[in-house]
């Protein structure tokens, strides 16, 4: 036996290794491609990446506060079964049993999957193949509906495919773009700086916006047009007969490349006698109407660039193809700098819909219409119950669940409770399904709250998988860190349930790369070219083919450089632009104008309603369950809000910065009044991203009436007739909390500090007089400290453990109030004095000159305050001198805008 | 026996004069108290060579700082340290101090007043600034041994030699009544190690100057003292022993028993329940007196030659406690006396003060809401911080500060000056800095 021998080797110097990665960001539909840097298994700094074809190495300030997002904080660690703590297996084989009973029982109608747009291709990939090729059902549905799904149909029914023809170097080549229902300088930032840039190096390319709401989009553009909601075919019908009047159509093309066009142009003339008669549909003056068709007519190249405002419609797929129409009619499609181009709200609807996640879809661009197409699927799958038609879209497949004709439903990745339309009786359709599995990252979510297991997934930096973004370019996120307790991937977690459910052979993957690569594969299986000239009647045929990829390398996948589709044979190096050469996917290769009857939202206001417009606000994602976290976002807009007319202000006697209370289908939504020349008379503006964890009554989608497109089955989100009224609180104030808590008052909103939350409150209650109003809320603290009148008008509460400020609480019956809480929230968690403590109760370091004001630079913090007396010192008479001076603007730039308001 | 001042050199060379008090005006003063030791300051101040003057004192001191026998008792102080004006200072002046001298009587008409010597000394001009004395209580059984007032030297030196009595094991105090003086009386026994009961008769200490829930602060800081408290009762009677000894029979305190029928065994009694205004000249003389003695705004009483100074007169139906105000007659009557200028003495409220080390308090005006009051109030319980102002008609009507006292006295001013101050609620209640913040802001968004 040796003996021991202690050396005093020194262990390896414990210099932290810090690596840098290639990846994208989650949040938005741009999919910029970011150079994370991680150490200690946490992202610590994030960049552009120079090389991401998205955003040339510029990001937004969602995108580069991405590392904030990051800590474990509120993540779920473990499995759990009807609340209780599990091992992965018994998790899984609950599952797998309860599905298994279920269509045992019922057949496989009774169960469904929801999905998500953040989720990776993988993910959706064996998600959907589990469902539509083994569990036999096409209930597989995401929150891509929510937002893609006109977009999706109307090319399909122009192009015979859904495909993005172009790409974004066509929003910088542009002359003209035309931008309608989106408002991509809050919603996608990115994209849109390329596009203020390209104007900026040409300034005789033009902006138009077409949109109800004078938008930050809208201020600055060349030509702003607010017209009445809902009416976007009506301009693009409208635009077709000027073309048509003007001798500014394309014979030639039409008559080359399409087939339709007298249908279609003949619907639009029955439909209005004249011009003039479209502007008044619209609601717009004649001349501002024809300056913008004469600038659509009159350029060679122009882009029309549409969102949500198009697509969350009744109408959604018909109006997508009323822009087609102009395209084709002209067409300004196919080539450089000319397109209809459709933007995606999330970071990978594109990926969901090349698999086929959308319930009328099947796989990889094929459908259920044509039985080569289920059985190519079929035979590529080995598929034992393959799905033969389509499957419940995604408000009837909440409504199934409702009824009871579904019983247990998968919800992955998202928050339906919060985004679908209607969404009290998504929760209602919750409590009553029999099984209700989440896979979701953080606690808490609106969602997690309904479910009987709850699967710990991993999240960004995490896991590793594609993602396809606007304009086709697929990219590989990274897998950076280790996901905390038992978080697994989601392709995982599908692929153990198969297993469970009897499926090993068809699901054996080890790595997202296998599942990449039979995704590839199956692009290409059969996939007679649709751009060969000769076709045969069977042959199956679809621009989505990545097959060139289906052999890729393990080492390749992890070093993926950004990447177009189609990649083909023919395409090995992906492809900037489809239908270049005027050659469609459809069967005779022609694309097709669809003959529109323009038509304004179903539902109408009623006599004392209000029209609801619902979108998104500039550094909010969703519904706030990543970005709700980081302090600087929340910054700029803190609550939610209503934007209102000031006519409609006084109709309903609304007060400014007072709170308001919308009503439609029993739910309510309260939000802060804005009152703003920028709504329009009889309409007003709601952000979407609140939730019930952000605010007491501010999920949006709650007043949404569940009407949807009757092609695609989009809701209608932009245009909700609702009732509106002050909501007269007695008495406002706000909370500073270390903790989250759930506060008991009628109105309360969430706001993300450094330190911990803050909350803005108001009640129509009695303001009280001593603490109570927090002890059930802080059952721990026993230290507080309390301001108060003997009239129940002013009312301060902080309260302290171990002599640290834990919360602090201000309110005061006088509602005109504006709080500063700067002081306050640094003053969290710090020690005070306890002789001197008292002071904190000002809310006021006692020097005054913490109030920066609103703020407007998110990024740098520089708030209103600081740039107005900056800019009133003389010292800077632009932005840029601004930027320089304060560095206000010149990260993300998405404060520009707004800096330029300071000038005008 | 007529009093006849030691000549001086100044009058002896005064050829015009036969008698000496014709020369200069006779100034008599009775008590050489706080008041009488500042009054002479400003005359001396104002016209040093004007009157012969006279200072006529009971006690066997010169003038020394009444406030700090508390600071006596607790030990902080000595005697000869609170010491202002020695006799030699009234040598030094060319005064005539009497000390150990009670005045009896005063006759008006003839312009004299007389010793309890029976001496009789002549005057032009006479003040009374005889002081207070400790208020007389109700309770039985008054002629026992043991029990104390808290005014003067003596009355200090009596207590300090009784809690420094040897050989008697435990040695146990009452003092009676939780003013600002039964306060500082019980913690300068506490600290010299007596066990100290305070009996009040309120339900909480300092009832005029702090409400409930500061005087409830102040009694749990007073028991970190080792002070135990009877709160809501009074004192029915003490409670004696005898013994005898050779020459009488000495009935010594054993206790007292209070209202509520408890009793409290203690060898010695403090009372402090209050002051009542030395008054009893004037009643003699036949001059003007209610409460105390009645003067004018230019401190003069219903007789034109005689003025009445400190807490033994009344102004405008006020008598006094403090020296504050005191200060101010002070110079009215210098000013009428020396420089024949009349400035009227204003009466203005006064903030008080404890002086017990570790407590901080501040209160002025009003205690409690009245009606169309709005009371605002900031309370550390952990801390022993509190404050509290009350507004009437938009002005700050009363001031409660415990704990910290900071700002008290802007709040006064503010208080004093009947500003508006509405707007600056409730900023201003947690510091006046916090309202400078926001007139500056007015100021700066009004530019
Ligand atoms: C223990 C203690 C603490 C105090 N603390 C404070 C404090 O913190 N702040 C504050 O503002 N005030 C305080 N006071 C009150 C303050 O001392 C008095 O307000 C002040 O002394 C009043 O001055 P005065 O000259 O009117 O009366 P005194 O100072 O009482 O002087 C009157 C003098 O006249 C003498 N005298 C009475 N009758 C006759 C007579 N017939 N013939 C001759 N002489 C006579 C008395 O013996 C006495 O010496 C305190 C008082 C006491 C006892
Ligand atoms: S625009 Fe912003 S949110 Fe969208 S992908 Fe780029 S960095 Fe992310």
């Amino acid at each position: 036996m040796t003996d021991i021998i202690f050396t005093d080797k020194q262990s390896p110097a414990s210099v932290s290794s810090q690596t840098t990665s290639k990846t994208n960001c989650p949040y938005c539909g741009v999919g910029c491609g970011i150079e994370a840097t991680v150490e200690n298994n946490k992202v610590i700094a994030v960049k552009g990446n120079a090389e991401h074809p998205a955003n040339l190495g510029r990001l937004c300030v969602k995108g580069s506060s991405l590392h904030e997002t990051q800590g474990f904080h509120n993540r779920i660690l473990s499995p759990r079964v009807y609340g209780k703590n599990v091992s992965w297996d018994e998790a899984t084989s609950t599952v797998a049993k309860h599905f298994q009973d279920t269509i045992a029982q019922y057949g496989p109608d009774s169960v469904a999957f929801y999905l998500s747009g953040q989720l990776l291709t993988e993910d959706y990939y064996v998600a959907n193949k589990l469902m539509k090729g083994f569990i036999g059902s096409a209930n597989v549905d995401t929150n891509s509906r929510l937002c893609m799904a006109s977009a999706s149909a109307a090319h399909k029914r122009a192009f015979g495919e859904d495909v993005v023809a172009g790409c974004y170097e066509d929003l910088t080549s542009a002359d003209a773009i035309f931008i309608i229902g989106a408002n991509p300088a809050y919603a996608h930032p990115i994209v849109y700086q390329r596009m203020i840039k390209a104007r900026e190096e040409n300034p005789t390319r033009k902006i138009v916006v077409i949109d109800p709401r004078k938008t930050a989009t809208a201020k600055d553009a060349d030509l702003y047009l607010a017209i009445k909601p809902g009416s976007d075919a009506y301009f693009y019908n409208g635009l077709l007969l000027y073309l048509a009047e003007q001798g500014k159509l394309n014979n030639d093309y039409i008559a080359k490349h399409c087939q339709g066009f007298e249908q279609a142009l003949q619907t639009a003339q029955s439909q209005f006698a004249d011009i003039a008669a479209v502007a008044t549909a619209c609601d717009i003056e004649l001349s501002l109407l024809l300056e913008s068709y004469q600038i659509f007519a009159e350029t060679d190249n122009v882009v029309t660039f549409f969102s949500q405002g198009i697509n969350q419609s009744s109408t959604g797929v018909d109006k997508g193809n009323a822009i087609i129409n102009c395209h084709l009619a002209t067409g300004k499609i196919g080539r450089e700098g000319a397109g209809a181009f459709s933007i995606t709200g999330q970071p990978n609807a594109m990926g969901g819909r090349e698999v086929g996640g959308l319930s009328n879809q099947l796989a990889a661009h094929l459908y259920f219409e044509n039985s080569n197409e289920i059985d190519l699927v079929k035979r590529f799958w080995q598929a034992p119950n393959i799905a033969t038609k389509e499957g419940l879209k995604a408000v009837e497949l909440f409504d199934a669940v409702h009824s009871g004709k579904i019983k247990a439903i998968w919800i992955m990745a998202t928050n339906p409770v919060v985004s679908m339309p209607n969404a009290n009786r998504i929760k209602r359709a919750l409590e009553k399904c029999p099984m209700v599995v989440v896979s979701e990252c953080y606690e808490n979510t609106d969602t997690v709250n309904y479910a009987d297991v709850v699967l710990p997934a991993s999240t960004w930096g995490e896991k590793q998988g594609s993602v396809t973004n606007s304009d086709r370019t697929i990219s590989v996120h990274k897998s950076m860190i280790k996901a905390p307790g038992e978080a697994k991937n989601d392709w995982q977690i599908i692929t153990d349930v198969a297993h469970a459910l009897g499926f090993k052979d068809a699901f054996n993957y080890q790595h997202p790369v296998d599942i990449f690569r039979e995704h590839a594969a199956l692009s290409g299986f059969e996939n007679s070219h649709p751009f060969s000239y000769k076709r045969d009647e069977n042959d199956v045929y679809r621009v989505f083919d990545i097959s060139a990829l289906a052999n890729i390398s393990q080492a390749e996948y992890e070093n993926f450089s950004p990447i177009k589709w189609p990649i083909n044979s023919a395409n090995p190096k992906g492809l900037k632009r489809i239908f270049t050469d005027g050659i469609f996917a459809t069967k005779n290769q022609k694309a097709n104008f669809i003959p529109i009857i323009a038509q304004l939202p179903r539902k109408l206001p009623g006599n004392n309603q209000v029209v609801m417009n619902s979108g998104r606000i500039r550094d909010q994602w969703h519904t706030m369950t990543r970005t709700g976290r980081v302090a600087k976002l929340m910054t700029h807009s803190d609550e939610p809000y209503i934007a209102v007319n000031p006519d409609d202000a006084k109709r309903f006697q609304l007060e400014d910065k007072q709170l308001a209370v919308l009503s439609n289908l029993g739910a309510e939504f309260i939000g802060r009044v804005n009152i703003t020349t920028e709504q329009r008379n009889g309409e007003i503006f709601v952000p979407i991203h609140w939730n019930d964890n952000f605010s007491a009554s501010a999920r949006v989608s709650a007043l949404v009436n569940p009407i949807s497109d009757y092609i695609c089955g989009q809701p209608e989100f932009k245009h909700s007739p609702v009732n509106i009224k002050p909501f007269n609180s007695v008495w406002s104030g706000y909370l500073i909390s270390s903790q989250a808590v759930n506060c008991q008052t009628n109105y309360w909103s969430k706001i993300q500090l450094e330190q911990g939350h803050k909350y803005l409150l108001s009640d129509q209650q009695e303001l009280g007089d001593d603490e109570s109003i927090l002890a059930n809320l802080y059952p721990t603290i026993d230290d507080w400290l309390v301001l108060k009148d003997d009239q129940q008008n002013v009312l301060r509460i902080a309260g302290f453990i171990d002599n640290k400020l834990h919360c602090f609480f201000a309110a005061s019956t006088n509602l005109d109030l504006e709080f500063n809480t700067r002081f306050i929230e640094e003053q969290l968690n710090k020690t005070h004095p306890i002789k001197t403590r008292f002071k904190l109760m000002s809310g006021l370091d006692s020097d005054g000159k913490n109030d920066v004001g609103t703020m407007i630079c998110s990024c740098f913090q520089i708030g209103e305050k600081t740039i107005k007396e900056t800019i009133e010192s003389g010292q800077c008479k632009s932005v840029e001198a601004l930027g320089e001076k304060l560095k206000c603007g010149t990260n993300c730039g998405s404060c520009i805008p707004e800096l330029k308001a300071f000038f005008t | 026996m007529t009093n006849t001042p030691s000549p001086t050199a100044d009058r002896l060379t005064n050829q015009f004069s036969e008698s000496v008090t014709q020369l200069k005006p006779l100034l008599v003063i009775i008590g050489n108290g706080m008041a009488t030791g500042r009054l002479l300051d400003e005359i001396i101040k104002r016209t040093p060579n004007k009157y012969q003057i006279t200072v006529i004192g009971k006690e066997h001191f010169g003038s020394y700082n009444r406030i700090m026998l508390s600071a006596v008792l607790a030990g902080d102080a000595t005697i000869d340290s609170i010491m202002q004006k020695p006799p030699a200072w009234y040598k030094e002046h060319s005064i005539n101090f009497l000390s150990g001298s009670l005045v009896t009587y005063i006759d008006k008409k003839t312009k004299v007043v007389e010793l309890a010597s029976s001496a009789q000394i002549n005057y032009d001009e006479l003040i009374i600034a005889t002081g207070s004395r400790t208020a007389e209580i109700p309770a039985k059984n008054q002629d026992v041994e043991g029990i104390f007032n808290f005014r003067d030297i003596a009355d200090t030196q009596k207590i300090q030699a009784f809690a420094k009595q040897e050989g008697s094991s435990s040695k146990q105090a009452i003092v009676i009544g939780g003013g600002l003086l039964g306060l500082e009386a019980a913690y300068g026994l506490a600290i010299s190690g007596v066990e100290v009961t305070l009996v009040h008769r309120n339900k909480w200490l300092l009832n005029r100057q702090l409400d409930k829930v500061s005087g409830n602060m102040l009694q749990s800081i007073m028991a970190q003292k080792k002070i135990k408290f009877a709160l809501g009762h009074e004192v029915a009677s003490f409670e004696n022993t005898i013994e005898s000894n050779a020459e009488r029979k000495v009935k010594s305190l054993s206790g007292v028993t209070l209202t509520n029928g408890e009793f409290i065994s203690a060898q010695m009694a403090v009372i402090a329940t209050g002051i009542t205004p030395n008054k009893k000249l004037a009643e003699i003389a036949n001059i003007d007196f209610n409460r105390a003695i009645l003067v004018n705004d230019y401190m003069q009483t219903s007789d034109a030659s005689i003025s009445a100074l400190g807490e033994c007169c009344e102004h405008n139906r006020a008598t006094f406690g403090l020296v504050d105000p005191i200060w101010g007659q002070c110079i009215t009557l210098a000013e009428r006396l020396c420089n024949n200028v009349k400035k009227p003495f204003q009466n203005a409220p006064v903030p008080t003060k404890l002086k017990v080390s570790g407590v901080q308090l501040f209160s002025a005006g009003d205690v409690e809401v009245s009606e169309g009051s709005q009371c605002f109030t900031l309370l550390d319980k952990k801390a022993l911080i509190y404050r509290k102002i009350i507004v009437k008609n938009g002005k700050i009507s009363g001031i409660v500060l415990f704990g910290d006292v900071s700002s008290g006295m802007a709040y006064f001013e503010l208080m004093r000056q009947q500003i508006t101050v509405n707007t600056m609620m409730p900023e201003l209640l947690i510091g006046d800095e916090f309202v400078t913040t926001i007139e500056n802001e007015q100021k700066v968004s009004a530019a």
